[in-house]
Protein backbone atom coordinates (compact mmCIF):
# COMPACT_ATOMS: atom_id res chain seq x y z
CA UNK A 1 0.00 0.00 0.00
CA UNK A 2 1.19 3.49 -0.79
CA UNK A 3 2.08 5.22 2.21
CA UNK A 4 2.15 9.15 2.24
CA UNK A 5 4.96 9.29 3.84
CA UNK A 6 7.82 7.30 3.79
CA UNK A 7 8.46 5.11 7.58
CA UNK A 8 11.88 6.32 7.88
CA UNK A 9 11.21 9.81 7.25
CA UNK A 10 8.05 9.54 9.59
CA UNK A 11 10.62 7.77 12.49
CA UNK A 12 13.16 10.87 11.72
CA UNK A 13 10.54 13.05 12.10
CA UNK A 14 9.23 11.91 15.13
CA UNK A 15 12.98 11.09 16.82
CA UNK A 16 13.72 15.57 16.40
CA UNK A 17 10.50 15.19 18.07
CA UNK A 18 10.59 13.67 21.11
CA UNK A 19 14.17 14.52 21.03
CA UNK A 20 13.48 18.42 20.53
CA UNK A 21 10.45 17.78 23.45
CA UNK A 22 12.72 16.16 25.96
CA UNK A 23 15.19 19.17 25.90
CA UNK A 24 12.25 22.11 26.02
CA UNK A 25 10.89 20.49 29.38
CA UNK A 26 11.43 22.63 32.17
CA UNK A 27 15.15 21.63 34.40
CA UNK A 28 16.26 23.75 37.20
CA UNK A 29 19.31 25.43 35.88
CA UNK A 30 19.76 25.06 31.52
CA UNK A 31 16.53 26.54 29.96
CA UNK A 32 16.74 24.85 26.64
CA UNK A 33 13.15 25.69 25.60
CA UNK A 34 14.47 27.93 22.23
CA UNK A 35 16.83 25.03 21.67
CA UNK A 36 14.22 22.37 22.07
CA UNK A 37 11.39 24.16 20.45
CA UNK A 38 13.34 24.52 17.09
CA UNK A 39 14.07 20.63 17.11
CA UNK A 40 10.54 19.57 17.43
CA UNK A 41 9.67 22.44 14.67
CA UNK A 42 12.34 20.75 12.59
CA UNK A 43 10.69 17.41 13.06
CA UNK A 44 7.57 18.82 12.10
CA UNK A 45 8.96 21.04 9.42
CA UNK A 46 10.03 17.59 7.76
CA UNK A 47 6.28 15.92 7.80
CA UNK A 48 4.56 18.82 6.33
CA UNK A 49 7.58 19.08 3.66
CA UNK A 50 6.87 15.29 2.59
CA UNK A 51 3.46 15.75 2.56
CA UNK A 52 3.23 19.13 0.22
CA UNK A 53 5.39 17.25 -1.72
CA UNK A 54 3.30 14.25 -1.79
CA UNK A 55 0.35 16.67 -2.79
CA UNK A 56 2.62 18.36 -5.35
CA UNK A 57 2.75 14.53 -7.10
CA UNK A 58 -0.83 13.98 -7.37
CA UNK A 59 -1.65 17.21 -8.76
CA UNK A 60 1.16 20.01 -8.79
CA UNK A 61 -1.81 22.93 -10.10
CA UNK A 62 -3.14 22.52 -6.54
CA UNK A 63 -2.13 25.12 -3.90
CA UNK A 64 -1.21 24.19 -0.46
CA UNK A 65 -3.52 23.98 1.81
CA UNK A 66 -2.52 26.92 4.08
CA UNK A 67 -5.58 27.10 6.54
CA UNK A 68 -4.69 23.46 7.56
CA UNK A 69 -1.01 23.75 7.95
CA UNK A 70 -1.45 26.98 9.65
CA UNK A 71 -4.17 26.21 12.44
CA UNK A 72 -2.07 22.72 12.77
CA UNK A 73 1.19 24.00 13.48
CA UNK A 74 -0.45 26.80 15.95
CA UNK A 75 -2.64 24.26 17.68
CA UNK A 76 0.71 22.04 18.13
CA UNK A 77 3.30 25.19 19.29
CA UNK A 78 0.80 26.31 21.77
CA UNK A 79 0.30 22.71 23.09
CA UNK A 80 4.33 22.39 23.39
CA UNK A 81 4.52 25.70 25.45
CA UNK A 82 1.43 24.32 27.95
CA UNK A 83 3.94 21.70 28.77
CA UNK A 84 7.30 23.17 28.48
CA UNK A 85 6.30 26.80 30.35
CA UNK A 86 7.56 26.65 33.86
CA UNK A 87 4.74 29.32 34.66
CA UNK A 88 1.10 27.51 35.14
CA UNK A 89 -0.70 30.94 34.23
CA UNK A 90 1.17 30.82 31.02
CA UNK A 91 0.61 27.49 30.50
CA UNK A 92 -3.08 28.26 30.83
CA UNK A 93 -3.19 31.22 28.49
CA UNK A 94 -1.31 29.00 25.39
CA UNK A 95 -3.91 26.45 26.35
CA UNK A 96 -6.15 29.10 24.91
CA UNK A 97 -4.41 29.56 21.98
CA UNK A 98 -4.50 25.56 21.28
CA UNK A 99 -8.17 26.12 21.34
CA UNK A 100 -8.36 28.94 19.35
CA UNK A 101 -6.20 26.79 16.24
CA UNK A 102 -8.20 23.92 17.67
CA UNK A 103 -11.64 26.07 16.21
CA UNK A 104 -10.31 27.13 13.01
CA UNK A 105 -9.62 22.98 12.04
CA UNK A 106 -13.31 22.21 13.35
CA UNK A 107 -14.26 25.15 10.64
CA UNK A 108 -12.01 23.43 8.11
CA UNK A 109 -14.29 20.26 8.73
CA UNK A 110 -17.40 22.04 8.32
CA UNK A 111 -18.73 21.91 12.15
CA UNK A 112 -18.99 25.10 12.65
CA UNK A 113 -21.33 25.09 15.58
CA UNK A 114 -18.96 22.95 17.37
CA UNK A 115 -15.87 25.54 16.93
CA UNK A 116 -18.07 28.81 17.85
CA UNK A 117 -19.30 26.43 21.14
CA UNK A 118 -15.71 25.54 21.68
CA UNK A 119 -14.28 28.86 22.46
CA UNK A 120 -17.21 29.92 23.94
CA UNK A 121 -17.14 27.12 26.79
CA UNK A 122 -13.81 25.95 26.82
CA UNK A 123 -11.92 29.54 26.65
CA UNK A 124 -14.49 31.24 27.87
CA UNK A 125 -15.68 29.03 30.95
CA UNK A 126 -13.18 25.88 31.91
CA UNK A 127 -10.14 27.98 31.16
CA UNK A 128 -11.38 30.93 33.70
CA UNK A 129 -11.90 28.03 36.28
CA UNK A 130 -8.55 27.57 36.04
CA UNK A 131 -6.94 30.83 35.79
CA UNK A 132 -8.52 31.63 38.92
CA UNK A 133 -7.56 28.49 41.02
CA UNK A 134 -4.21 29.04 39.62
CA UNK A 135 -4.16 32.42 40.80
CA UNK A 136 -5.69 31.58 44.02
CA UNK A 137 -3.12 28.67 44.78
CA UNK A 138 0.05 29.66 43.55
CA UNK A 139 2.12 33.05 44.75
CA UNK A 140 3.75 34.51 41.34
CA UNK A 141 7.64 35.67 41.98
CA UNK A 142 8.90 38.68 40.30
CA UNK A 143 9.73 38.47 36.47
CA UNK A 144 12.81 37.30 36.08
CA UNK A 145 12.94 35.57 40.20
CA UNK A 146 13.49 31.68 39.12
CA UNK A 147 14.86 31.18 42.30
CA UNK A 148 11.56 32.03 44.00
CA UNK A 149 9.36 29.61 41.98
CA UNK A 150 8.19 25.93 43.45
CA UNK A 151 10.74 23.67 43.07
CA UNK A 152 7.45 21.45 40.91
CA UNK A 153 7.24 23.80 38.65
CA UNK A 154 11.19 23.85 37.34
CA UNK A 155 11.97 20.74 37.49
CA UNK A 156 10.37 18.01 35.04
CA UNK A 157 9.94 14.44 36.15
CA UNK A 158 11.79 11.76 33.63
CA UNK A 159 11.66 13.97 30.45
CA UNK A 160 13.52 11.51 28.50
CA UNK A 161 11.52 8.11 29.40
CA UNK A 162 8.43 10.33 29.11
CA UNK A 163 9.73 12.08 25.64
CA UNK A 164 10.99 8.39 24.33
CA UNK A 165 7.82 6.78 25.56
CA UNK A 166 5.45 9.24 23.70
CA UNK A 167 7.21 9.55 20.15
CA UNK A 168 7.66 5.92 19.88
CA UNK A 169 3.53 5.82 20.64
CA UNK A 170 3.08 8.71 18.17
CA UNK A 171 5.39 7.33 15.50
CA UNK A 172 3.37 3.73 15.14
CA UNK A 173 0.08 5.95 15.26
CA UNK A 174 0.84 7.68 12.08
CA UNK A 175 2.77 5.19 10.37
CA UNK A 176 -0.89 3.34 10.66
CA UNK A 177 -2.67 6.20 9.58
CA UNK A 178 -0.37 7.32 6.97
CA UNK A 179 -0.69 3.79 5.23
CA UNK A 180 -4.57 4.47 3.62
CA UNK A 181 -5.08 8.27 2.53
CA UNK A 182 -8.73 8.10 2.76
CA UNK A 183 -10.10 11.70 0.88
CA UNK A 184 -12.71 13.48 2.58
CA UNK A 185 -15.60 13.20 0.41
CA UNK A 186 -17.89 16.03 -0.59
CA UNK A 187 -20.10 16.81 1.93
CA UNK A 188 -23.89 15.06 1.34
CA UNK A 189 -25.36 14.32 4.38
CA UNK A 190 -28.85 12.97 5.22
CA UNK A 191 -30.51 14.48 2.39
CA UNK A 192 -32.34 17.98 3.14
CA UNK A 193 -36.19 16.82 2.32
CA UNK A 194 -35.63 13.82 5.67
CA UNK A 195 -34.43 16.74 7.58
CA UNK A 196 -36.74 19.70 6.64
CA UNK A 197 -39.60 17.25 7.18
CA UNK A 198 -38.82 17.05 10.93
CA UNK A 199 -38.32 20.69 11.05
CA UNK A 200 -42.01 21.78 9.11
CA UNK A 201 -41.48 25.06 11.50
CA UNK A 202 -38.72 26.22 9.34
CA UNK A 203 -40.39 25.98 5.84
CA UNK A 204 -43.64 27.06 7.28
CA UNK A 205 -41.42 30.27 8.87
CA UNK A 206 -39.72 31.16 5.15
CA UNK A 207 -43.00 30.74 3.23
CA UNK A 208 -45.38 33.09 5.26
CA UNK A 209 -42.36 35.10 5.86
CA UNK A 210 -41.68 35.77 1.94
CA UNK A 211 -45.12 36.92 0.53
CA UNK A 212 -44.00 36.49 -2.61
CA UNK A 213 -43.28 33.08 -2.99
CA UNK A 214 -46.02 31.94 -0.77
CA UNK A 215 -48.55 33.91 -3.63
CA UNK A 216 -47.24 34.13 -6.68
CA UNK A 217 -43.98 32.18 -6.72
CA UNK A 218 -45.28 28.66 -5.91
CA UNK A 219 -48.77 28.32 -6.10
CA UNK A 220 -50.90 29.11 -8.78
CA UNK A 221 -54.45 30.18 -8.49
CA UNK A 222 -56.92 27.86 -6.00
CA UNK A 223 -53.94 25.92 -5.12
CA UNK A 224 -53.00 25.76 -1.45
CA UNK A 225 -49.93 23.45 0.45
CA UNK A 226 -51.04 20.08 1.32
CA UNK A 227 -50.99 19.32 5.08
CA UNK A 228 -50.64 16.29 7.10
CA UNK A 229 -54.03 14.79 8.59
CA UNK A 230 -54.23 12.58 11.28
CA UNK A 231 -55.03 8.89 10.20
CA UNK A 232 -57.96 7.83 12.57
CA UNK A 233 -59.99 11.64 13.20
CA UNK A 234 -58.96 12.84 9.39
CA UNK A 235 -58.43 16.11 11.07
CA UNK A 236 -55.74 18.91 9.95
CA UNK A 237 -52.51 18.59 11.47
CA UNK A 238 -51.36 21.88 10.41
CA UNK A 239 -47.94 20.51 9.44
CA UNK A 240 -46.37 20.77 5.91
CA UNK A 241 -46.03 17.37 4.22
CA UNK A 242 -42.23 17.70 3.12
CA UNK A 243 -41.81 15.05 -0.37
CA UNK A 244 -38.56 14.25 -2.12
CA UNK A 245 -37.70 14.34 -5.38
CA UNK A 246 -35.52 11.53 -7.36
CA UNK A 247 -32.47 14.06 -7.20
CA UNK A 248 -33.16 14.24 -3.34
CA UNK A 249 -34.00 17.73 -3.08
CA UNK A 250 -36.54 19.24 -1.14
CA UNK A 251 -40.33 19.79 -2.39
CA UNK A 252 -43.41 20.79 -0.65
CA UNK A 253 -47.12 19.55 -2.36
CA UNK A 254 -49.66 21.94 -3.34
CA UNK A 255 -53.00 21.06 -4.18
CA UNK A 256 -55.42 22.46 -6.28
CA UNK A 257 -59.33 22.74 -5.62
CA UNK A 258 -60.00 19.49 -7.43
CA UNK A 259 -57.32 17.32 -5.72
CA UNK A 260 -54.45 17.32 -8.13
CA UNK A 261 -51.10 17.06 -6.65
CA UNK A 262 -47.69 19.75 -7.62
CA UNK A 263 -45.06 18.94 -6.37
CA UNK A 264 -42.68 22.46 -5.73
CA UNK A 265 -39.13 22.32 -5.67
CA UNK A 266 -37.54 23.97 -2.69
CA UNK A 267 -34.72 26.34 -3.23
CA UNK A 268 -31.33 26.32 -1.40
CA UNK A 269 -32.35 28.61 1.37
CA UNK A 270 -34.18 26.15 2.93
CA UNK A 271 -31.14 23.93 2.98
CA UNK A 272 -30.82 22.93 7.21
CA UNK A 273 -27.73 24.46 8.38
CA UNK A 274 -25.09 22.47 10.42
CA UNK A 275 -26.94 23.65 13.61
CA UNK A 276 -30.18 22.17 12.43
CA UNK A 277 -28.52 18.59 11.64
CA UNK A 278 -26.39 18.74 15.21
CA UNK A 279 -29.81 19.53 17.02
CA UNK A 280 -31.76 16.56 14.68
CA UNK A 281 -28.93 14.27 15.80
CA UNK A 282 -28.64 15.02 19.45
CA UNK A 283 -32.14 14.94 19.74
CA UNK A 284 -33.62 11.90 17.88
CA UNK A 285 -29.90 9.47 17.68
CA UNK A 286 -28.71 10.42 21.19
CA UNK A 287 -31.61 11.11 23.72
CA UNK A 288 -30.32 8.98 26.78
CA UNK A 289 -26.70 10.41 26.31
CA UNK A 290 -27.85 13.80 27.14
CA UNK A 291 -29.57 12.38 30.12
CA UNK A 292 -26.24 10.66 31.40
CA UNK A 293 -24.42 14.15 30.38
CA UNK A 294 -27.06 15.81 32.50
CA UNK A 295 -26.57 13.38 35.23
CA UNK A 296 -22.84 13.73 35.23
CA UNK A 297 -22.55 17.69 35.37
CA UNK A 298 -25.64 17.45 38.32
CA UNK A 299 -22.81 15.46 40.47
CA UNK A 300 -19.95 17.18 39.15
CA UNK A 301 -21.38 20.45 40.88
CA UNK A 302 -22.85 18.69 43.70
CA UNK A 303 -19.39 17.19 44.52
CA UNK A 304 -17.60 20.31 43.80
CA UNK A 305 -19.60 21.95 46.33
CA UNK A 306 -19.57 19.47 48.87
CA UNK A 307 -15.93 19.20 48.82
CA UNK A 308 -15.33 23.41 48.97
CA UNK A 309 -18.10 23.92 51.51
CA UNK A 310 -17.14 20.98 53.86
CA UNK A 311 -13.57 22.53 54.08
CA UNK A 312 -14.99 25.68 55.62
CA UNK A 313 -17.09 23.70 57.77
CA UNK A 314 -13.96 21.96 59.00
CA UNK A 315 -11.83 25.28 59.44
CA UNK A 316 -14.69 27.23 60.84
CA UNK A 317 -15.28 25.02 63.78
CA UNK A 318 -11.34 24.13 64.17
CA UNK A 319 -11.52 28.10 65.21
CA UNK A 320 -14.59 28.08 67.10
CA UNK A 321 -12.86 25.28 69.14
CA UNK A 322 -9.59 26.84 69.55
CA UNK A 323 -11.25 30.27 70.79
CA UNK A 324 -13.24 28.45 73.21
CA UNK A 325 -10.13 27.08 74.44
CA UNK A 326 -8.04 29.91 74.96
CA UNK A 327 -11.73 31.20 76.60
CA UNK A 328 -11.61 28.39 79.06
CA UNK A 329 -8.10 28.46 79.83
CA UNK A 330 -8.19 32.32 80.30
CA UNK A 331 -11.54 32.09 82.68
CA UNK A 332 -9.33 29.34 84.74
CA UNK A 333 -6.56 31.38 85.04
CA UNK A 334 -8.72 34.85 86.34
CA UNK A 335 -10.60 31.61 88.60
CA UNK A 336 -7.26 30.96 89.98
CA UNK A 337 -6.65 34.61 90.34
CA UNK A 338 -9.13 35.33 92.53
CA UNK A 339 -8.95 32.44 94.60
CA UNK B 1 -17.05 38.72 -10.42
CA UNK B 2 -17.64 39.77 -6.92
CA UNK B 3 -20.01 36.74 -6.09
CA UNK B 4 -17.70 34.10 -7.97
CA UNK B 5 -15.07 35.37 -5.35
CA UNK B 6 -17.60 35.12 -2.37
CA UNK B 7 -18.98 31.99 -3.75
CA UNK B 8 -15.47 30.36 -3.02
CA UNK B 9 -15.34 31.11 -0.16
CA UNK B 10 -18.33 29.60 1.31
CA UNK B 11 -17.72 26.93 3.59
CA UNK B 12 -17.67 22.79 3.19
CA UNK B 13 -22.08 23.06 3.56
CA UNK B 14 -22.57 24.50 -0.23
CA UNK B 15 -18.32 22.69 -1.10
CA UNK B 16 -15.05 22.95 -0.75
CA UNK B 17 -13.17 25.94 -1.93
CA UNK B 18 -10.23 24.78 -3.39
CA UNK B 19 -7.56 25.79 -0.94
CA UNK B 20 -9.48 23.55 1.63
CA UNK B 21 -9.37 20.59 -0.56
CA UNK B 22 -6.32 18.30 -0.42
CA UNK B 23 -6.81 17.53 3.22
CA UNK B 24 -7.29 14.09 3.93
CA UNK B 25 -8.00 12.18 7.13
CA UNK B 26 -4.41 10.96 7.77
CA UNK B 27 -3.64 14.72 8.14
CA UNK B 28 -6.27 15.48 11.00
CA UNK B 29 -5.85 12.25 12.50
CA UNK B 30 -2.06 13.16 12.55
CA UNK B 31 -2.49 16.54 14.39
CA UNK B 32 -4.30 15.05 16.53
CA UNK B 33 -1.77 12.10 17.65
CA UNK B 34 0.87 14.64 17.77
CA UNK B 35 -1.50 16.41 20.28
CA UNK B 36 -2.52 13.24 22.43
CA UNK B 37 1.39 12.48 22.34
CA UNK B 38 2.26 16.11 24.23
CA UNK B 39 -0.64 15.81 26.47
CA UNK B 40 0.79 12.16 27.79
CA UNK B 41 4.06 13.56 28.02
CA UNK B 42 2.96 16.29 29.77
CA UNK B 43 0.60 14.40 32.41
CA UNK B 44 3.81 12.67 32.72
CA UNK B 45 6.48 14.91 33.46
CA UNK B 46 4.97 17.86 34.95
CA UNK B 47 4.84 17.72 38.47
CA UNK B 48 2.22 20.63 39.19
CA UNK B 49 -0.96 19.27 39.51
CA UNK B 50 -2.77 22.33 37.68
CA UNK B 51 -0.53 21.51 34.77
CA UNK B 52 -1.39 17.61 34.64
CA UNK B 53 -5.10 18.72 34.53
CA UNK B 54 -4.10 21.04 31.78
CA UNK B 55 -2.49 18.28 30.07
CA UNK B 56 -5.90 15.84 30.05
CA UNK B 57 -7.56 18.82 28.50
CA UNK B 58 -4.35 18.50 25.86
CA UNK B 59 -5.40 15.38 25.65
CA UNK B 60 -9.77 15.78 25.54
CA UNK B 61 -8.76 18.13 22.54
CA UNK B 62 -6.85 15.85 20.48
CA UNK B 63 -9.75 13.47 20.95
CA UNK B 64 -12.28 15.80 20.07
CA UNK B 65 -10.32 16.26 16.42
CA UNK B 66 -10.30 12.96 15.87
CA UNK B 67 -13.80 12.72 16.39
CA UNK B 68 -14.69 15.31 14.14
CA UNK B 69 -12.34 14.32 11.73
CA UNK B 70 -14.31 11.14 11.51
CA UNK B 71 -17.67 12.27 11.33
CA UNK B 72 -16.91 14.47 8.51
CA UNK B 73 -15.42 11.34 6.82
CA UNK B 74 -18.15 9.06 7.23
CA UNK B 75 -20.56 12.35 6.81
CA UNK B 76 -22.64 12.19 9.97
CA UNK B 77 -22.95 14.15 12.80
CA UNK B 78 -22.32 11.44 15.38
CA UNK B 79 -18.95 12.63 15.84
CA UNK B 80 -19.64 16.42 16.47
CA UNK B 81 -22.24 15.28 19.04
CA UNK B 82 -19.95 13.36 20.84
CA UNK B 83 -17.54 16.24 21.28
CA UNK B 84 -20.06 18.50 23.00
CA UNK B 85 -20.53 15.47 25.36
CA UNK B 86 -16.21 15.61 25.92
CA UNK B 87 -17.23 19.34 26.64
CA UNK B 88 -19.62 18.27 29.54
CA UNK B 89 -17.11 15.41 31.08
CA UNK B 90 -14.15 18.26 30.62
CA UNK B 91 -16.34 20.83 32.14
CA UNK B 92 -17.27 18.14 34.77
CA UNK B 93 -13.41 16.93 35.40
CA UNK B 94 -12.53 20.20 35.68
CA UNK B 95 -15.10 21.50 38.48
CA UNK B 96 -14.20 18.78 40.42
CA UNK B 97 -10.55 18.09 39.79
CA UNK B 98 -9.97 21.53 40.88
CA UNK B 99 -12.22 21.34 43.96
CA UNK B 100 -9.63 19.00 44.97
CA UNK B 101 -6.87 20.93 44.14
CA UNK B 102 -8.26 23.52 46.61
CA UNK B 103 -8.86 21.24 49.66
CA UNK B 104 -5.11 19.81 49.23
CA UNK B 105 -3.34 23.47 48.63
CA UNK B 106 -5.87 24.20 51.87
CA UNK B 107 -3.98 21.63 53.65
CA UNK B 108 -0.77 21.15 52.04
CA UNK B 109 -0.06 24.69 50.84
CA UNK B 110 1.45 23.22 47.68
CA UNK B 111 0.73 22.19 44.19
CA UNK B 112 3.08 19.22 44.12
CA UNK B 113 1.76 16.35 42.82
CA UNK B 114 4.14 14.94 45.09
CA UNK B 115 1.82 15.62 47.98
CA UNK B 116 -0.48 12.77 47.13
CA UNK B 117 1.75 10.23 48.05
CA UNK B 118 0.06 10.32 52.21
CA UNK B 119 -3.04 9.24 50.31
CA UNK B 120 -4.25 5.86 52.26
CA UNK B 121 -6.23 2.46 50.34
Amino acid sequence: MEHLVHPLLLYLACLLGGLGIALALPRPRYKLALIGGLIAAAGGGLVVLMLSLKAYDTDPGALPNVFFYAFAAIALAAGLRVITHHRPVYSALYFILTIIATAGLFLLLSAEFMAFALIIIYAGAILITYLFVIMLATQAPAEGDEELQAEYDTTSREPWVAAGAGFVLLGILTTMMFRGVGELPAPAYEPDSEILAQLPGKVETILTNSDLRDAEDLLADGETLLRETDPETGESLGRLVIARSAEGHAQVIAVDDEGNERRLTLDHEFTPTNIERLGINLLRDHPMTIEIAGIILLMAMLGATVLARKQVEFEEALKAHEQRRLHDAKAEQTGAAEA
Amino acid sequence: MINDALSSLTLAQTGFPDSVAGVTLAHYLSVSAAMFTLGVIGFITRRNLIVMFLCTELMFQAAGIALIAFGRYHLNFDGQTFVIFVLCIAAAEAAMGLALIVLLFRKAESLSAGEWKELQG
